[in-house]
């Protein structure tokens, strides 16, 4: 019943946070936010009506309704918005962590950029730590970062010819001990859940959309 | 009774006629909703099932309905490891064009670098001029220059701009649309230089293969380029061929001719590349790999169908491992290769393949 009346209380707000979110404008999204901030709105309220469009503006990026540079804006503006927030959470102990740090790259011997760009960019703006090593990632490097502290390894590959290497990081995981400590997410062309299957990752991604999806279920 | 079929990844499953059927509908839904465009008729619906629900291991046109059958990457074909889609058969240049013109039935084929780039053309164009000489003396069949436009090279860490994907991970947004902007002029550029080069050496055309591969500004740049070789060579044969179903929007806003290209389907990029001045267009659907065979080819079926409605250029559809229906894998098996080009010939009514 509580709850009814805080909504109802914050309603406007709440759209107004919610349609300057879809509408992915940096400067229209921390307005709405000092605006809530200054109607007496919760911040946790106020993050959780900015992570439900967000996950809006996640699923009209993959129905093609929006791009990765208005993803971007959408994400910018909540950063804006966390640092006004994040003030007004630490004096009521609340907590503004990161979630699970995500280490990604395209594997060895395979040049190709965007599909993991994109995929990193997806699960940044999902709330994630990312540490993109980029492309032609020598394959200790994968298992330096888990040892670092990365609770997730995400490979990328569009050869059937470096597509592999994927195989060959998971032994190095195994044979260093911290397989265990890693959930292994795989994609790419010519990766498919048959292949992820085989050589044992955890998550196949066949869209950025979908491996964000997978990642925020499994952590 | 349940037919022999394959899932996106090239498994083999089997399905009754009516979950093929379903899996249809299912893939055309998906493409009317996310394109806006029509569903197909119940008659093509029937056609497909016919088609998928066959028991044979290939399928055919009927006599005199066959198409136009153009190959794209050159001689990498059989020279390509088997990543590639080659054969790891080496032979020269001029042996595997003379191959695919007298044992392979190609109606054209093209030369091709084996990067596979226009930008690594550049520093040997001399040279890639001098073999379409000594080929085009030899061959009959038509015979282009192939190569992606490849607007990737043109960002770090390969080229002078700024790669917009990392931009845009430090929220620098303007930088990456502007870095992706002069990519896109850059390419053009390129473009111009080496194919009124190789129109100049006697190719027949020129095959733009995977348009918009690296984003909205990649299709742009090629678009542009099109435009300038079109100027350049009135008479020359053009063909634009794309990376995808939808143009991908890493710069978002940029526009050929008045119009956004990011989130473009294949009924509207045929009208770009119409404006720009391509002879034939390339349509492209992606396979699903966890989706079966039935619900890619109604999805792709559904997409290229209406880019053929409102083509006013012939369509040569794009058939190959992961596209056009097609399963994803190395070599892509022949019964799915030959049931997807069927029902392209039959219900989407492509001019080539």
């Amino acid at each position: 019943m509580k709850k009814e009346v805080f909504k109802l209380a914050f309603e406007a707000e709440t759209k107004n946070i919610h349609d300057a979110m879809i509408a992915v404008m940096v400067p229209g999204i921390v307005k709405s936010v000092n605006e809530a901030v200054a109607a007496g709105m919760d911040p946790n309220d106020i993050i959780n009506t900015m992570g439900d469009a967000m996950s809006e503006v996640g699923v009209m990026f993959e129905r093609g309704k929006l791009f990765l540079p208005h993803v971007l804006s959408a994400a910018a503006g909540m950063t804006k918005a966390m640092e006004i927030l994040t003030p007004l959470m630490q004096n009521e102990s609340g907590s503004t962590e990161k979630k699970a740090s995500v280490v990604m790259g395209t594997v060895e011997g395979d040049v190709h950029d965007i599909g993991k760009s994109i995929c990193s960019t997806m699960l940044q703006c999902a709330g994630y730590d990312i540490h993109d090593l980029g492309r032609d990632v020598p394959k200790q490097k994968f298992i330096d970062e888990v040892k670092g502290g990365c609770t997730y390894c995400g490979m990328s590959a569009l050869m059937t010819t470096t597509m592999t290497v994927m195989k060959e990081v998971i032994d190095m995981l195994e044979a260093e001990g911290v397989r265990g400590n890693v959930k292994v997410l795989v994609g790419g062309a010519p990766i498919t859940q048959g292949y992820a299957d085989k050589i044992g990752a955890d998550i196949y991604g066949e869209s950025a959309s979908e491996t964000t999806r997978k990642v925020k279920a499994t952590s | 009774m349940a037919f022999y079929t394959r899932m996106g990844d090239g498994k083999r499953v089997e399905m009754t006629r009516e979950a093929i059927i379903d899996d249809i509908r299912a893939g055309m839904a998906d493409a009317a909703d996310m394109g806006g465009i029509p569903d197909l008729t119940e008659d093509d619906i029937a056609i497909i099932t016919d088609i998928v629900a066959c028991n044979d291991r290939m399928v055919g046109v009927a006599p005199g309905e066959e198409i136009v059958l153009t190959y794209d990457i050159g001689q990498l074909d059989f020279t390509g490891d088997n990543g590639n889609s080659g054969n790891g058969v080496d032979m020269g240049r001029l042996e595997a064009a003379l191959l695919h013109e007298r044992a392979l039935g190609a109606d054209t084929f093209e030369l091709a670098h084996s990067d596979y780039s226009i930008k690594p053309v550049k520093p040997v164009i001399s040279m890639e001029m001098q073999t379409m000489e000594e080929i085009q003396a030899e061959i009959v069949a038509p015979y282009f220059y192939g190569a992606m436009p490849n607007c990737g090279l043109y960002y770090a860490p390969d080229g002078p701009y700024g790669n917009p994907a990392d931009l845009m991970r430090e929220f620098k947004i303007d930088e990456a649309m502007a870095a992706a902007e002069a990519a896109a002029d850059h390419v053009a550029r390129d473009i111009e230089y080496v194919t009124t080069r190789l129109i100049q050496a006697g190719a027949d055309g020129f095959n733009f293969d995977t348009t918009g591969s690296a984003g909205d500004a990649d299709c742009v740049g090629t678009l542009n380029g099109v435009r300038m070789l079109r100027e350049a060579c009135p008479d020359a044969y053009i063909n634009v061929g794309m990376a995808g179903e939808s143009v991908m929007g890493i710069h978002g806003m940029i526009e050929f001719d008045g119009q956004i290209v990011a989130g473009l389907y294949p009924h509207q990029q045929v009208k770009l590349a119409q404006k720009a001045g391509a002879s034939v267009f390339g349509a492209v659907c992606n396979t699903n790999t966890s989706k079966s065979l039935a619900w890619n080819l109604g999805r792709s079926v559904t997409f290229i169908k209406e880019c053929v409605n409102q083509a006013e250029i012939p369509v040569h559809v794009d058939m190959g491992m992961g596209v056009g229906g097609i399963p994803m894998l190395e070599t892509p098996p022949i019964d799915a290769v030959s049931r997807c080009n069927k029902a392209m010939v039959e219900v989407a009514h492509v001019d080539g393949v």
